[in-house]
């Protein structure tokens, strides 16, 4: 018999609110996140709207800010999330648990770069007569002005070792940065290290930020991002036919995942069981998902499989749900391909439609949004869901939260670069 | 631990890196005790301090891609080609029959770092942007011009994912694909992973391995910036020096090293050749940098293969040639293997630290030494500091005398991995 893995905290911080219960809340009443971008001066780029962490001060949630000064907002926002749910685990201060058998795996981002000194050293290395870079003028520049914590702090396995110091926990300690597959699929790995024993509970999750200039020009360069700049709280449309491309958000999503026998000895909380996960490539083309859906199919069917459980089982689809052209449709054909007739009865939602795309860590706060439909019974609404797309004919819960009981919900998360990952939690029962 | 039936073996070796790019020559200079830390070629380092490491000469990624994949070159990354020639390395030295594989079966596992952006893709950018101000840019500008200024696809020449995604899509690899961003210790947790993923039947076949280059301006400015690389430039090949008392610092490399591993019976029935199986694999988080949690994750990788400290014919060592960093491994080996420990082979002596594809690549030296009966001593260290309690291997090397080689590897952060293979008879 393998060993069993729930669910026994969790914590985030997102462009809805400040915990699990304020995000929660806001998807219920539908709320949007999304506004004009007040991290830097924007107005003279092509997407000038994002969905962003309001007035974030990191004094408000952490006492001891010292660790976290020359970091990231993307470990800062990691930070939060990780405390709200080891709390919520009664875990922050238990000395009674082995912390050696407590292990973290992120799907995290990166620091952010010190955009403004790169780019005038760069002018200034730039040697307009000979059309060359001076490098070593660069090289010389860049040693004078860059700030060596800060630069350290870009470094992608600083956000899961500064948790494990800040919170003793000291077992199996990994990142992984799959795009937008991350945080989904460091909670699907991390819970197959319970599953075979190397570890007895693990902190999951992801945070990210590519709210900056080098992020936005990034993704618009990709022509991925909406560019309603007259209307941003109507931007992000998943499955909507008028969705033009997605909505940058940002913040981190983190839960407690814990071997089954251990939760009951001291008496946790069982919020969920994470019983499946699928993971597979897509292996067709950097810039596109398969047309067919090919990867992100077996990736679901392969969640079933790992859950024992039927399509007609699933109770709710969290969507990856974008706003791209081309992943809701994909994602649509996919559904429906793998649960077959039973997809027209599945509600499936996107809350990116109100958080945006957290990137990284998108898939924990989605899984966050599926355990608490398992317990309050009420799906989070797909938002400015206006005009049907033929493609899209799925039932995306339009504009209004509702009431269904929920045995099973399954989350999809898919990366830039092909990976697919599906996760499905179910209620609890013994 | 659970139990498995199935057994893990590696059948390839891709090697990119300072001393060859293949695992021929790369065994070859292991053997003859070359270095490949020499002066940077490639980039202008006449503003660092520090001029030296141990670079891939002659890199040239068209010649290890076919001509109709070539196009693509253009949106990687120095890491990410090298990462994609070690892959294809690894794949033609397994020998495997693509076309017999099933795709949805075959998985990519790479260990991966912070890729920087060259500084040549943002000039065009950086000079229309640029105001009167030093250390302010003109974001006004930046919008209306310097956006239009960046390549496309610049973004996706970058990401870290890149490295695993490139390679499932050359190779039509299916099945699961992680990219392990974890520092130094990156390629040996994915290799622990990918091993896991075959254990337990959701593949059979799996190119894993890691990959980084740090060789260029701006990622060789944030090395020099972090202080603690050596500064020998007058005699590169003696600068790594991992548990000499006279070391005075770590050593920059770039490389990939990937591996074909399969299941087995998979291997058997393609009467592959095998150079060896892995049997345990442990990590685990040291919070003080004590040693306690290096010696946490070794002692569960024992468990896991079941065996002792007595069956280890030698240790591959992280030695990073620190102060600090070493006296810190020492003692964590120490309290493992207590006052008799195996040989210390610490192969960054030979190479400088490749990051996220350094364990892999130092991996490849003891599987190859498996294989060749033959263990190469550890460069540079001509005095042993007597605050690092082990045995380095030094001299002449030694001969293979017992059957399983242990590989560790962390950051300076706390990460701590252990893998063990054991030589396939």
């Amino acid at each position: 018999m393998r060993r069993r893995v729930v669910i026994t905290g969790m914590g985030c911080i997102t462009p809805l609110g400040y915990s699990v219960r304020e995000t929660i809340d806001a998807q219920l009443q539908a709320r949007s996140g999304v506004g004009p971008i007040h991290a830097f001066r924007a107005q003279s780029f092509p997407t000038k709207f994002a969905a962003q962490v309001k007035d974030f001060e990191l004094k408000r949630f952490v006492a001891d800010c010292k660790r976290w000064e020359d970091c990231g907002v993307n470990s800062q926002f990691a930070a939060v999330a990780a405390k709200e749910a080891l709390e919520h685990a009664g875990l922050l201060n238990d000395t009674r648990v082995d912390r050696t058998r407590f292990g973290v795996y992120l799907g995290s981002g990166e620091g952010i770069q010190d955009f403004h000194n790169l780019m005038s050293l760069i002018y200034r290395a730039y040697r307009r007569e000979t059309r060359q870079l001076d490098v070593a003028d660069f090289e010389r520049g860049a040693l004078r002005d860059f700030h060596p914590g800060r630069e350290a702090e870009q470094e992608l396995h600083t956000t899961p070792a500064h948790l494990a110091a800040a919170f003793d926990l000291r077992g199996p300690n990994f990142n992984c940065l799959t795009a937008c597959a991350a945080s989904s699929q460091a909670i699907g790995e991390g819970g197959e290290l319970i599953r075979h024993g190397d570890a007895d509970l693990m902190l999951v999750g992801g945070a990210h930020s590519m709210i900056h200039p080098l992020g936005v020009t990034g993704f618009n360069r990709l022509t991925a991002l909406s560019m309603r700049n007259d209307a941003p709280e109507k931007a992000s449309r998943p499955f909507d036919l008028n969705r033009d491309g997605f909505v940058l958000g940002e913040g981190a999503g983190m839960l407690v995942l814990e071997e089954l026998e251990h939760a009951k000895r001291r008496g946790a909380n069982i919020l969920a069981e994470l019983t499946g996960y699928g993971s597979t490539a897509d292996a067709f083309r950097v810039t596109d998902s398969h047309p067919d859906g090919r990867g992100a199919i077996a990736c679901i069917e392969g969640a079933l499989k790992d859950s024992r459980l039927n399509p007609s089982d699933i109770g709710y689809i969290n969507a990856h749900g974008t706003s791209t052209q081309v992943n809701d449709s994909v994602e649509s054909l996919a559904v429906k391909k793998a649960f077959g007739e039973p997809a027209y009865r599945v509600p499936v939602s996107s809350t990116k439609s109100m958080m945006g795309h957290l990137i990284a860590a998108a898939g924990a706060v989605e899984l966050i949004t599926c355990v608490d439909v398992l317990h309050r019974g009420v799906l989070p609404p797909t938002i400015n869901y206006e005009t049907p797309d033929p493609v899209c004919d799925l039932d995306y819960i339009p504009n209004e939260a509702r009431e269904k009981r929920v045995e099973h919900a399954l989350s999809n998360s898919f990366g830039f670069g092909g990976q697919n990952i599906s996760l499905i939690v179910s209620r609890f029962s013994k | 631990m659970i139990a498995s039936s199935r057994r893990i073996v590696i059948t390839g070796i891709g090697i990119i890196g300072p001393l060859g790019t293949d695992a021929a020559s790369f065994w070859r200079s292991l053997h003859e005790g070359r270095s490949g830390v020499r002066p940077i070629q490639t980039f202008d380092t006449s503003g660092l301090p520090v001029r030296f490491a141990g670079e891939v000469p002659d890199f040239d990624a068209k010649t290890f891609v076919e001509k109709k994949d070539r196009r693509g070159l253009k949106v990687m990354a120095r890491t990410i080609q090298l990462a994609v020639a070690g892959a294809q390395r690894a794949l033609d030295d397994s020998k495997v029959d693509k076309s017999k594989l099933d795709p949805t079966r075959f998985g990519v596992e790479f260990g991966a770092g912070l890729i920087a952006s060259e500084i040549s893709d943002l000039v065009d950018a950086a000079c229309v942007s640029a105001n009167c101000q030093p250390g302010r840019v003109d974001l006004e500008k930046w919008g209306e011009q310097g956006i239009p200024a960046i390549e496309p696809l610049w973004m996706l020449k970058y990401l870290p994912n890149m490295l695993a995604c490139h390679v499932s899509i050359l190779h039509d690899a299916r099945g699961p694909n992680n990219s392990v961003t974890a520092g130094d210790v990156a390629g040996l947790l994915a290799m622990g992973e990918a091993y896991r993923i075959l254990l337990r039947d959701q593949a059979d076949f799996f190119l894993v391995g890691g990959a980084e280059s740090k060789l260029n301006p701006l990622s060789m400015v944030r090395q020099c910036l972090f202080e603690h690389l050596s500064r020998r430039n007058d005699e590169p090949a003696k600068a790594c020096r991992p548990f000499d008392r006279d070391r005075d610092g770590l050593v920059v490399g770039e490389g990939a090293a990937v591996f074909s591993v399969e299941e087995l019976e998979h291997a058997r029935r393609r009467d592959a050749r095998i150079y060896g199986e892995i049997v345990g694999f442990g990590a685990a988080f040291d919070p003080t940098l004590s040693g306690d949690g290096l010696t946490r994750a070794i002692r569960a990788a024992f468990a896991e293969a079941g065996i002792a400290a007595c069956d280890i014919d030698h240790i591959n060592a992280h030695g990073l040639a620190t102060r600090e960093s070493d006296i810190w491994e020492a003692r964590s080996l120490h309290d493992v293997f207590g006052a008799s420990p195996p040989p210390a082979l610490a192969v960054k002596s030979y190479l400088g630290n490749l990051g996220a594809g350094g364990s892999t690549t130092e991996l490849a030296a003891s599987l190859l030494a498996l294989s060749e009966g033959r263990v190469p001593p550890t460069l540079n260290c001509e005095n042993p500091d007597p605050e690092c309690p082990i045995s380095v291997l030094r001299g002449a090397g030694k001969s293979v005398e017992r059957p399983y080689v242990l590989k560790v590897s962390f950051t300076q952060m706390g990460q701590c991995a252990a893998l063990i293979v054991r030589k396939w008879n």
